[in-house]
């Protein structure tokens, strides 16, 4: 990460919590133009469908500002915490949809947002395409997996009949690929 | 496992991924809170996701906001908010149907309860109309009984006068006129004889009305000797044409008052009129 952009975050993120455990609900507005756009990137990635991200991030938001005294600054960063939150419930809510409309967790698992993830989601800042090209396919399949369809490594393991050892390596070399990506943009 | 190799593992960037189970994640993050290294190596790999997650960014409707943070605000419509918010399609769609279906029922309702009134005042209406038929076809039973009535004691009244006119007019009748006797002087009565036919009939009777229990019988008396010729139908103190039964000689006729169903001997104390052929 850059220098210059994390102590400026930190301070931020440091502010917003401590006006959010005081239960200042004007924090809640600056939290939610802060991270909403990326939360609900992230959401639809998952649920696909608008009005279901709309529901999800709505019950999220609810979410995080009634638990948020479960927060603990000293297992992580804001963000994650929110991340997982709304990743919980995005992924409860189209596991929930799957089980009542038709059990395609393999067809899910097997296309894995190769069509949606790239080519309609067009974000003007960064170029996912310049991304996804360092990224080999391998190694993006399988944090898409995790981070949009919420299966564990041993989960994708056993589904995609890769070594657990596989699953770990592809992850981890993926995050670092990234970490460079966005170290040489910035 | 030391903080480098645990590191080096791959399990935070697993983490940031979102690549483990709960127990996992709780584990990272409680090494994470012990050891400054761990967290600053796991806020980079988070970092990284943070910046990949944001790649996907969409900003969502600007009434998104509005909506989140009116929950926010008003607490007590939280969880009505949150249960109609996941609940749409199965609340709005049966909301409007049931509607429908209320609204057809009051239809239906109003509709049943028009016919029945209706059906009420048909039925009223058809009770009263039969009414009057039945009071009017009782009347006309009634007329018309008093008119059979009338032709058959017209018809009667008719025949006795034809029988009165054929015995009149036969010269083979003999007319018998009967006189009351001294205790009856004002009673009297005529008879019809056919000798040759044997035919008799009594007519203008005019009799003391019997007493209970009693009735006139006819005698003819041939030789002073009585024959019973029947009893005497009188009605009001009179008796009118009837016959009588058939008796072949006689010199006198003579009528006496006799228990009911008549005597086989005449009672002749209680002789009332008497006339000779």
């Amino acid at each position: 990460m850059t220098n210059q952009q994390q102590p400026i975050i930190k301070l931020c993120e440091e502010e917003l919590v401590a006006r959010l455990r005081a239960r200042d609900t004007s924090a809640m507005a600056v939290l939610y133009d802060m991270y909403s756009a990326t939360l609900y990137g992230v959401v639809l990635q998952i649920v696909k469908i608008d009005e279901t991200a709309e529901d999800v991030l709505q019950d999220a938001f609810v979410k995080i500002w009634n638990s948020f005294e479960n927060y603990d600054t000293t297992k992580g960063r804001l963000f994650t915490w929110m991340i997982n939150i709304c990743r919980n419930q995005a992924i409860d809510a189209i596991r929930s949809k799957q089980h009542r409309v038709n059990n395609k967790t393999e067809d899910i698992a097997g296309n894995a947002h190769s069509g949606i993830s790239s080519d309609e989601f067009k974000p003007d800042h960064i170029g996912v395409r310049d991304m996804v090209n360092d990224l080999n396919p391998e190694q993006k399949q399988v944090i898409d997996l995790m981070y949009f369809e919420g299966l564990t490594q041993s989960e994708i393991a056993e589904a995609y009949n890769i070594p657990l050892g596989t699953v770990k390596t592809r992850a981890r070399s993926a995050v670092k690929v990234l970490s460079r990506f966005f170290k040489s943009r910035a | 496992m030391h903080n480098e190799e645990y590191i080096a593992s791959g399990i935070l960037e697993l983490y940031a991924a979102g690549g483990l189970t709960p127990p996992e994640r709780e584990e990272v993050e409680h090494r994470a809170a012990t050891s400054p290294e761990i967290r600053l190596a796991l806020d980079e790999a988070c970092a990284v996701m943070e910046s990949y997650a944001s790649c996907y960014a969409i900003s969502p409707r600007t009434e998104l906001k509005d909506k989140i943070m009116q929950q926010i605000a008003n607490p007590q419509k939280t969880e009505g908010t949150i249960i109609s918010g996941e609940d749409i399609p199965v609340y709005t769609l049966p909301y409007p149907k049931e509607g429908n279906e209320g609204s057809a029922y009051k239809w239906m309702m109003a509709a049943s309860i028009v016919f029945f009134l209706f059906s009420g005042w048909l039925s009223f209406h058809f009770y009263t109309k039969w009414q009057e038929a039945e009071q009017r076809l009782a009347g006309v039973i009634a007329s018309e009984q008093l008119m059979a009535h009338n032709y058959r004691s017209t018809s009667f009244q008719l025949q006795q006068q034809e029988t009165l006119l054929s015995i009149l007019q036969n010269p083979d009748f003999k007319v018998i006129a009967l006189h009351g006797v001294e205790a009856h002087p004002e009673a009297k009565m005529k008879v019809y004889w056919n000798a040759m036919q044997q035919q008799v009939y009594v007519d203008q009777g005019e009799l003391p009305i019997p007493p209970a229990g009693k009735q006139y019988q006819l005698w003819a008396l041939k030789d002073g000797k009585p024959i019973d010729a029947g009893m005497i139908d009188v009605s009001d103190g009179k008796a009118g044409l009837q016959q009588m039964k058939n008796i072949s000689s006689t010199q006198t006729f003579a009528v006496t008052l006799e228990p009911a169903g008549g005597s086989k001997k005449p009672t002749l104390e209680k002789l009332t009129v008497l006339g000779n052929v």
